[in-house]
């Protein structure tokens, strides 16, 4: 009597059991698909709700619609789960209970079992060790199997070794290219030699006037714009242009200021037929070209990159894929012996890539993880050549010829264009909506530690590049400040403003240094703590670039003509 | 989207950052209205304090002795068995308990930085002092995870002895993982994969529930499984119950070898009378004997180098192992994507390098800790060969000291009722057991 | 059957082990006094979403806090709103939040305050990056314990990318923002309970 009843009992709550984990995994399942957390079905309503410029009333509608009932969905399910897991308890504790009542009520006297066979005992004895002896031969194999084929894949010591070149063929290859001390005698790259704004001449004039003429040496017409700055060798100046269909890259005169020749890309094996969306002001021609002997490198931002000897002749051109970059590509190249630096930063699959210059092939890459607007410098430090960038959070710090990283420091933040200053061996970086962080280094280290000298933040600059002298840092910003910290303290020397914005960077002259504001007014003054202003010039055009000083020369871009600015009285 | 933040930010910002405070890009508002801040929430957990659970686990480990040794009831030990899953199972939730741990403990051995409460130093010693005097009590009624299994085993069946004892292993195995993970700052192994805790405090994840409704389900028919073959406490408790003072023992007086008792342990606990007709004499035994113990260096030796060998996937269980892989792998371009983990260590201040001098010690700790554990497993399965070889002769039923739950099952499948000496019963079972 | 000095060997050597391994135990852990909690360090959060999905119990213990004292209040909150959202009100199609647990009451003009009502929050951390890309970081990630069972091995310290969990004394259970340093202050809990009598979480 009891045993039926304890048998229904165990039946029905078995099934009600049943029925309710069904539910409870179904429940779960559902829920998973549905969360309101990464609903992808919201997102992309959402996403199409923020490709229209206006608030389309139909999609708000749905979309609405669609989150309440997630929410919904979500909250109800959360309860569902908790209340069924109550009833589960309750129904599994109903069933066990009726299932043993069950149990007791059916059983039976205890009876001795059948006799085991003879030398049952032993042998069970005997299979019992050999099963124990088997399992464990059975574990050491299967480890040692699985540890075969086990490798793991991080490097021993130090980091991942990128793409190896030997150092025969670097040296073949670099003596044909110009040295370091040439380099220094030309304006080769964006904020000269290294580029980290510091030129070799002291010589430039002071003071000039676009409208009277005074030491105006030539204006050129610059045929397509470009926020790129001119780069000078010897008697060659160039600049890239480019619009939404055209790239071009100039080769002018420096004592004529007569364009010799200009050269259109081809489309090239992966340049996409429209470029990719670019900020106004940031323009298709924004990255700084490289003059290196007897060969120039231009890059667009579509990811067309170019060489071309002294003669326009090209040499090579490849695409190197269109940059994912929100507001457009615009770090500058740098070149070193046979070496082309391209900072290839993105918001995701960034490179720091090092060309050869004869024909474009990639010496070493190494992946990069933020984005960056900033370009590399390339200094000569106590420990050796250091090619430094900025990204968003970090500095690094790579060997030139072989891409090792040397060091790391996280300081930075935010979108960064400002490029690295470096003065006295310490660098210097800045980025407004950040910080400003000066880094040195240990004096007695073997191999350099960074670490944060002292930091800074106000007056920060977005767009224009920190400058090093060694006793200070100058920093000039886009809401026109510019403020002169001590290298060693981070102290303010002085600070001023200026009536318009500084997008260029300025540049250390001997013991003078060049800033040009947003409307071609260049302000020398001196270095040094005291703020001692030499010289204002107006130029009365716009100009975003940073300009090239040569022996005697100043050579300034501005939105529509180039300019060669020298003292009148020279030949 | 950054952008889109950017651009309004850069209009709010020229004119509010100019002025505002370096931490802060908004400034505070001044309320004319005369609105007041809400104060902040933050309640602190409800503890109860220790002294309670630790007075509730000896009355309950003392009431189970008892129960066992003296009164031998087992539906004392079962009801007992209700409290303890009612009351450190789900009133509890199933933490602090004892098997879980052992782990502190031998993490503060290791890590000497790492603090044990008392109540966990309790909770350790508590069932093991009993089960050196009483046997494994704890195990009987107290544990809420042999509880919970002991409700489910409602039609045991028996299982094999070799297959019994070779299971038997993956106990000492877990252990060994344990002490592993433990020293080589992997985690907490037993808290991870503990499979009933879910069901005490409502809440954890699928595959942890799955694992711990299958076992149940089994459980119904292979009487509790993580006792048996996983419960890594349960070594330690095993160890201390073979010297035990006072053990359950299926007689309550002399065992007349009636054999009704053989089939009624569901945990195969129960030594069995060892017969004459050994087919192997002494000698050969003995030398049998004497070869496994010179080999017993041996195979120490193998499973300590396959252990070493093995070090390399024995590291992956750790997070900064599997960290260091994925960094490399992405920064080698051997994948496109990033993940969550390593989006965050480019955030930090570690530099790779630093990752990966990290990750390359712990490889080599796992190299020493992996060779120990491949010795200990070594020891083990040499240590259940020897003792397989030692032939301990026994006349009597009894529960083998080390294994026996001290659940009180057995107790009524004896028909010697108290001290006997000329009682009919007796007679009765001699006669039946003469017959079969 | 056994010599009396033989059991009195064993008994010996039992209450023997009993106190080494009882006094030996003690002796090397240092007894830790203190209970402790699980503590989440906004410093380092960098809000994955883990701790939403990690945690043992449905929903986490793990809820959004607001700092109202770091709140800036503004119309335009990074929190609140999505990012390019086309209006700046309560509308489904512009909030962040996607279990809907902040509400926005106006105050005073240009001020609004920002509630988070806890038993819809799910430590999703949404809220919190917007607050941190766009606006003061005054919502911020904390444990609640209140709900947190308080696991030997917390699911989420094991999975947090960033590290941002450890054991800490009750004491100062939670780590909270205040504006005066703009420092996390690990305050000393007493519990309060709000007195604006809105009956939502401050």
């Amino acid at each position: 009597m009891i045993w039926m009843a304890a048998v229904a009992v165990a039946v029905v709550s078995g099934l009600f059991s049943l029925i309710v984990s069904i539910l409870l995994i179904a429940n779960y399942v559902q829920v998973q698909a549905i969360t309101p957390l990464d609903n992808p079905e919201l997102l992309k309503l959402r996403q199409q709700l923020a490709a229209t410029p206006d608030a389309d009333a139909n999609l708000v509608t749905q979309i609405r619609a669609m989150d309440l009932l997630t929410r919904k969905a979500f909250f109800t399910s959360q309860a569902h789960l908790k209340m069924g897991g109550y009833l589960l308890l309750g129904g599994v504790a109903a069933l066990l209970a009726a299932w043993r009542t069950a149990a007791r009520c059916k059983t039976r006297l205890p009876q001795p079992d059948v006799a085991p066979p003879r030398g049952s005992y032993w042998m069970s004895r005997a299979r019992a060790g050999e099963l124990v002896g088997f399992a464990g031969a059975l574990w050491v194999v299967t480890a040692l199997v699985a540890a075969f084929f086990t490798r793991l894949d991080f490097p021993g010591t130090g980091v991942s070794a990128p793409a190896d070149s030997t150092q025969v063929a670097q040296a073949e290859s670099a003596a044909a290219y110009p040295s370091w001390e040439v380099m220094q005698q030309n304006w080769p790259s964006f904020r000269g030699p290294g580029g980290y704004g510091v030129a070799h001449y002291t010589t430039a004039p002071m003071k000039w006037d676009a409208g009277t003429g005074k030491n105006i040496k030539w204006k050129t017409e610059a045929p397509l714009p470009g926020a790129n700055s001119p780069v000078v060798w010897d008697n060659r100046l160039f600049l890239s242009g480019a619009t939404e269909s055209a790239r071009e890259v100039f080769c002018f005169d420096t004592e004529s200021g007569q364009l010799l020749w200009r050269r259109a890309l081809d489309k090239l094996p992966g340049t996409p037929d429209k470029p990719p969306k670019v900020g106004d002001e940031t323009g298709y021609a924004a990255p700084s070209m490289i003059a290196h002997g007897d060969c120039v490198c231009a890059i667009f931002a579509n990811g067309d990159l170019v060489s071309y000897d002294f003669e326009g002749n090209l040499r090579w051109a490849k695409n190197l894929g269109v940059p994912d970059n929100h507001y457009g590509h615009s770090s500058s190249l740098l070149a070193y012996q046979n070496l082309l630096f391209v900072q290839y930063d993105q918001n995701k699959n960034g490179k720091l890539l090092a060309l050869d210059l004869a024909d474009g092939h990639e010496v070493w890459a190494i992946n990069r993880q933020k984005i960056s607007w900033a370009s590399p410098i390339c200094v000569n430090t106590s420990f050796g050549l250091e090619l430094v960038v900025n990204s968003e959070k970090n500095v690094d710090a790579y060997d030139p010829l072989t891409g090792q990283p040397v060091w790391q420091l996280a300081c930075l933040d935010g979108e960064v264009a400002p490029s690295p200053a470096f003065g006295g061996g310490m660098f210097f970086v800045a980025n407004d909506n950040a910080i400003a962080t000066a880094i040195r280094f240990g004096a007695n280290e073997q191999t350099p530690k960074p670490e944060i000298a002292w930091q800074w933040d106000e007056a920060l600059p977005d767009v224009s590049s920190p400058l090093g002298t060694g006793q200070h840092f100058y920093v000039a910003t886009s809401r026109g400040q510019i403020v002169c910290l001590d290298s060693i303290t981070g102290k303010v020397a002085w600070g001023q403003d200026y009536d318009n914005g500084f997008y260029a960077s300025p540049v250390l002259v001997g013991d003078r240094i060049y800033a040009v504001d947003r409307r071609g007014t260049t302000y020398v003054f001196k270095t040094g703590p005291v703020y001692e202003l030499i010289a204002t010039s107006r130029l009365a055009e716009d100009v975003f670039a940073t300009p090239a000083f040569m022996d005697g020369r100043i050579y300034v871009r501005t939105e529509k003509h180039l300019f060669c600015i020298a003292n009148s009285n020279e030949p | 989207m950054k952008s889109r933040y950017f651009a309004a930010a850069a209009l709010l910002l020229f004119v509010l950052a100019y002025e505002a405070k370096a931490q802060f890009r908004f400034p505070m508002p001044e309320f004319e209205s005369g609105y007041k801040h809400p104060e902040m929430n933050t309640p602190l957990p409800a503890r109860i304090p220790a002294a309670v659970d630790i007075t509730v686990l000896f009355v309950a480990l003392a009431v189970t002795a008892w129960a066992v040794l003296k009164s031998r009831s087992r539906s004392m030990v079962f009801l007992i068995a209700i409290f303890s899953l009612l009351y450190f199972g789900f009133y509890r939730k199933g933490c602090v308990c004892p098997v879980g741990s052992l782990q502190n403990v031998v993490n503060a051995i290791i890590d000497r930085s790492f603090g044990v409460p008392i109540i966990v130093m309790a909770f350790f010693l508590l069932p093991l002092v009993f089960a050196v005097y009483f046997g494994r009590v704890f195990c009987a009624a107290v544990c809420p995870l042999g509880a919970i299994q002991e409700m489910c085993a409602i039609s045991p069946i028996q299982l094999s002895r070799p297959v019994e004892i070779t299971l038997g292993l993956l106990p000492y195995a877990y252990l060994g993982l344990t002490v592993l993970s433990l020293a080589t700052g992997t985690g907490f192994l037993i808290c991870r994969y503990d499979p009933f805790i879910g069901f005490f405090r409502q809440g954890a994840s699928f595959n942890m529930f799955l694992t711990g409704g299958v076992l149940l389900l089994m459980g119904i028919f292979v009487a509790r499984p993580y006792c048996r073959f996983l419960c890594p406490y349960g070594v330690l408790l095993r160890w201390a119950s073979l010297f035990s003072k006072w053990h359950a023992s299926i007689t309550p007086a002399e065992c007349i070898q009636c054999r009704l008792c053989e089939s009624s342990c569901p945990y195969g606990a129960i030594v069995v009378p060892t017969p004459d007709d050994r087919s192997v004499d002494r000698r050969t035994g003995a030398r049998r004997l004497g070869l496994l113990l010179l080999l017993t260096p041996v195979i120490v030796g193998t499973t300590a180098w396959t252990g070493m060998t093995a070090h390399k996937l024995v590291a992956r269980l750790h997070p900064t192992v599997r960290l260091a892989e994925r960094v490399a792998a992405e920064e080698q371009g051997r994948f496109a994507e990033t993940t969550i983990d390593t989006d965050a260590f480019h955030a930090g201040k570690q530099m790779p390098a630093e990752l990966y001098a990290d990750a390359n010690a712990i490889k080599q700790q796992f190299k020493y800790a992996s060779a120990w554990f491949g010795a200990f497993m070594g020891l083990v399965i040499c240590g259940k060969l020897i003792r397989l070889s030692v032939i301990r002769k026994s006349s009597d039923y009894e529960a083998d000291r080390g294994a026996c739950l001290s659940c009180a099952r057995c107790f009524a499948y004896c028909p010697v009722v108290g001290p006997i000496s000329q009682s009919d019963l007796r007679q009765e079972c001699l006669d039946k057991h003469a017959q079969s | 059957m056994s010599e009396k000095p033989k059991i009195g060997r064993r008994d010996f050597m039992r209450v023997a082990a009993t106190v080494a391994a009882g006094g030996g135990a003690w002796a090397v852990a240092r007894r830790g006094d203190e209970a402790t909690v699980w503590q989440l360090d906004p410093a380092k959060c960098v809000q994955c979403g883990r701790c939403s999905t990690n945690c043992v119990l449905n929903p986490s213990a793990v809820k959004c806090v607001h700092s109202f004292q770091i709140c800036g209040y503004c119309d335009l909150c990074g929190a609140y709103l999505q990012p390019g959202a086309k209006a700046r009100d309560t509308g489904a199609e512009n909030e962040l939040c996607p279990v809907g647990a902040i509400t926005r009451t106006y105050i005073e003009d240009p001020f609004y305050q920002y509630t988070i009502d806890e038993k819809l929050c799910v430590g999703c951390g949404k809220c919190v990056k917007g607050c941190n890309v766009f606006g003061n970081g005054s919502l911020y990630l904390q444990v609640k314990h209140d709900l947190c069972v308080g696991c030997n091995e917390c699911l989420i310290a094991r999975n947090c990318p960033a590290k941002a969990y450890e054991r800490v004394p009750v004491r100062t259970a939670y780590l909270l923002k205040t504006r005066d340093n703009g420092v996390l202050v690990p305050k000393l809990n007493l519990g309060t309970r709000l007195d604006s009598g809105t009956g939502k979480q401050g």
